[in-house]
């Protein structure tokens, strides 16, 4: 993530345009100067997206592709040397959204000029979303805001449990990965696995952590965003992790990309429906980045989704079967490896990179790397505080929790505890959200 | 009759909203007790902690934090070896010692900058003048890098205590004031390590075995030299050279001798770094002199002298050691100097 004083201008074009266009496809009772509209916004919207996040990569292609077919001269790519505006790919997709709802009819153009911006740039979620709605969020605008103490501690609690997950969860493994990827073609299969294994928690982590910050951030000036995680760490499928993942952009494109494909090509019958993962996933995979490991990793789990859909009833006559207490945890276990080995690929700067970690982890052996002890410990308990946390919202495992009790000292004695151990084992010097990039 | 009704349902309203009104005031100021309980709660953990934390970290007699501790507050060597954990492993302090004929304390600590040996070489400066100071300098040692300014977090438990090193840790960020209220802060991530270092566990540990600030590394590097032939560019980072500047117009200004040296490394340099053309310039302005060990082939045609790829094991430092007493002893800055007390 860059800051450019300049890039305020594309935000400004994003918001103006889309605002005008709003109103006027709410104002003409034309269908096809509706389309039109909608299709103009579109295309303003993607153009932005693309040129400032896309174009290296579709130039850096092209030209590739060219020089394939021998059709290379001496003409250099018009390579782009700038940096990408903070939240962009957030803002855009959430105001498509709203355009789209405008179009459908779902909702109304907003008319308040300051209350569409804030929409669209409130800055608990600008950086890295969630990627609200508009019905979601601008009711919320128009209702009056006055103090509330239960917002302010609810507000805090989730910034300190964000900041637990990025300081003491996520930041720590970065540390370990970096050291570990930046070597990659050396390390030994058994340090890779780990590293890998490890980056799962780190990127759930980091990422939950900052919608945990800007969640909890909203919730004390009144405001309730979208929840973007759901314990998806205890996904029991693929599917399953999708619905609680990121999820602010997979019901995004469920609801603006999946349906309406699937609808329009409802006669192809399943065919239909796999076309419509295919293109979803793909799209998930590149809103990631301009990068062929992004699309490749949305492949991955079109894949993964359309095994699951075509064996869905094959696996639930072996679900009944197996006992559930067998059957459940080897399901999550088998996702959660699934989701490490797309997440190899996501990380990699190239698909060869990707391949070259694949193949150590399963071909080196050696000895596991660990600059001491104490690294592997603090990672180890972090993992484990968040995945405990994890499974008492999913399975209800303990009868009380200290976190979540109506015991007010208990809960202050908690969190008070939390906030120690954020300093005593947080990484403070770490590096910005992962999310940020995107 | 009328009027009455009238009153009596205004006088009801403003009852109502009064009361509304003091309830909403007493939640807030409800509110606000308890927040200030918690903090009162944080901060007293904090402290608590904070303190059994620094008992702790102060009370070790062996390992890497204590080597700083004992740089910092108690060595009154005449000759220091400061620098990296090549300056750990590379300096036989009993060898230089018996060679020289002065107390020598190696207070290297490894994957630290030159950041760190500023500070230290505060801190003793306060208490005492040594008579040499060695400093081993690394290859691309002034090289942007910023995990080399989050490294300054090992002076963090001596902010307190030496005011002569606050400008250094402020490098590291300029809220490091702030976070320094915080007791805890200062011994961050760095409780399993107390834990260790105050108990008896694991004495076979790397770090531990020393003697006089020197660890000696036993293992030996078995794979083939590497050869670097590219061409070293890379961003200068400003506050390092001007630490270094520092480093030497001290060593000027108390009358230090001072010897940088950059050790052996198993891996062939074919054109020259940067860093290191730096450092020679600014030494030499100060009539000192910068000795360049990273391309002896001696060391290059022998892997059993290193324990890896970067660090001599034993039998390397000792004859590295020894290379470096010969270096002295023939440079014309050196003066024989006798210790008034045998090194304790």
């Amino acid at each position: 993530m860059y800051v450019k004083a300049s890039y305020i201008f594309i935000i400004l074009f994003v918001i103006l345009t889309n605002y005008w266009i709003g109103i006027l496809i709410q104002r003409t009772d034309n269908k096809q100067r509706k389309k039109a509209f909608f299709y103009l916004s579109l295309f303003l919207n993607l153009s932005v997206l693309i040129f400032f996040k896309y174009w290296n990569f579709l130039i850096q292609n092209l030209f590739e592709f060219f020089g394939w077919l021998h059709l290379t001269n001496s003409v250099s790519p018009p390579f782009l040397d700038m940096a990408l505006p903070i939240g962009l790919s957030y803002y855009i997709f959430q105001t498509i959204g709203y355009i789209t709802d405008i179009k459908r009819g779902t909702i109304a153009a907003e008319t308040n000029f300051y209350q569409f911006t804030l929409f669209t740039i409130y800055f608990p979620k600008l950086l890295v979303g969630p990627i609200e709605r508009a019905n979601h969020f601008l009711p919320q605008l128009k209702r009056k805001i006055s103090f509330e103490k239960d917002h302010i501690t609810e507000g805090a609690k989730l910034i300190v449990w964000g900041l637990f997950k990025k300081l003491v969860v996520a930041n720590r493994i970065s540390i370990y990965h970096t050291v570990v990827m930046v070597h990659s073609d050396r390390e030994s299969g058994v340090t890779l696995l780990v590293a890998s294994l490890l980056y799962t928690f780190q990127v759930y982590a980091d990422f939950s952590g900052y919608t945990d910050i800007a969640l909890g951030t909203a919730r004390i000036f009144g405001f309730r965003l979208m929840e973007n995680f759901k314990q998806p760490l205890l996904a029991k499928n693929v599917g399953d992790f999708w619905r609680r993942w990121h999820i602010s952009l997979s019901s995004w494109v469920n609801d603006y990309i999946f349906n309406p494909i699937a609808l329009k090509h409802r006669y192809w019958g399943e065919g239909g429906v796999f076309y419509a993962l295919f293109i979803s996933f793909v799209v998930i995979g590149i809103w990631h980045g301009a990068a062929w490991t992004y699309v490749f990793f949305g492949i991955l789990q079109a894949i993964a989704l359309i095994y699951e859909t075509t064996t869905r009833r094959a696996r639930k006559k072996i679900s009944k079967k197996i006992n559930s207490d067998v059957y459940n945890p080897l399901s999550i276990l088998f996702t959660f490896l699934f989701v490490t080995f797309s997440l190899i690929i996501f990380q990699s700067p190239t698909l060869s990179d990707a391949t070259i970690i694949i193949k150590r982890i399963f071909s080196n052996s050696g000895e596991l790397f660990y600059e001491n002890p104490s690294t592997l410990l603090f990672m180890l308990i972090g993992c484990g505080i968040m995945l405990i946390s994890d499974m008492q919202k999913e399975f209800k495992v303990f009868k009380i929790s200290r976190l979540q009790n109506r015991n007010w000292l208990g809960q202050q004695i908690s969190y008070a505890f939390l906030i120690i151990y954020i300093l005593l084992a947080g990484v403070f010097d770490g590096g910005q959200f992962i999310y940020f990039a995107f | 009759m009328v009027d009455s009704l009238f009153i009596l349902r205004s006088d009801i309203n403003n009852f109502r909203m009064n009361f509304i009104y003091k309830i909403r005031e007493k939640e807030i100021t409800v509110f606000l007790i308890k927040m200030l309980i918690f903090l009162a709660l944080v901060i007293m953990l904090d402290f608590s902690i904070g303190s059994i934390l620094k008992y702790f970290y102060f009370k070790q007699k062996s390992g890497l934090l204590y080597r700083t501790t004992y740089s910092m507050d108690s060595t009154r060597a005449d000759f220091l070896v400061l620098g990296s954990s090549t300056a750990t492993h590379h300096y036989n302090s009993d060898l230089l010692e018996k060679r020289l004929g002065i107390s020598v304390y190696n207070a290297g600590r490894n994957a630290n900058p030159i950041f760190y040996d500023f500070a230290v070489f505060q801190s003793i400066l306060k208490r005492y003048t040594p008579k040499i100071v060695l400093l081993d300098f690394n290859v691309e040692e002034f090289k942007v890098n910023p995990d080399d300014y989050d490294k300054i977090s090992s002076l963090l438990p001596y902010y307190k205590d030496h005011p002569e090193i606050r400008s250094i840790i402020r490098l590291k960020s300029p809220y490091e004031n702030y976070k320094l209220l915080s007791k805890i802060y200062p011994f961050n991530s760095l409780l399993f390590t107390i834990g260790i270092g105050s108990t008896n566990f694991n004495t076979n540990r790397d770090d531990i075995n020393d003697v006089k600030g020197y660890v000696p590394l036993y293992r030996v590097w078995t794979k083939r030299i590497t050869t670097d032939t590219s061409i070293k560019e890379y961003e200068l980072d400003s506050n390092k050279i001007n630490t270094l500047k520092s480093f030497v117009y001290e060593c000027t200004t108390f009358n230090i001798q001072l010897y940088i040296i950059v050790s052996p490394r198993f891996v062939k340099y074919s054109g020259s770094d940067i860093s290191i053309e730096i450092a020679r310039k600014i030494a030499k302005q100060s009539n000192f002199s910068l000795y360049d060990y990273s391309k002896d082939t001696i060391f290059w045609e022998h892997k059993e002298y290193f324990a890896d790829g970067i660090h001599l094991n034993n039998d390397g430092a000792t004859i590295f050691s020894n290379k470096v007493v010969d270096t002295i002893l023939k440079s014309k800055q050196y003066l024989h100097i006798k210790s008034k007390k045998p090194f304790q």
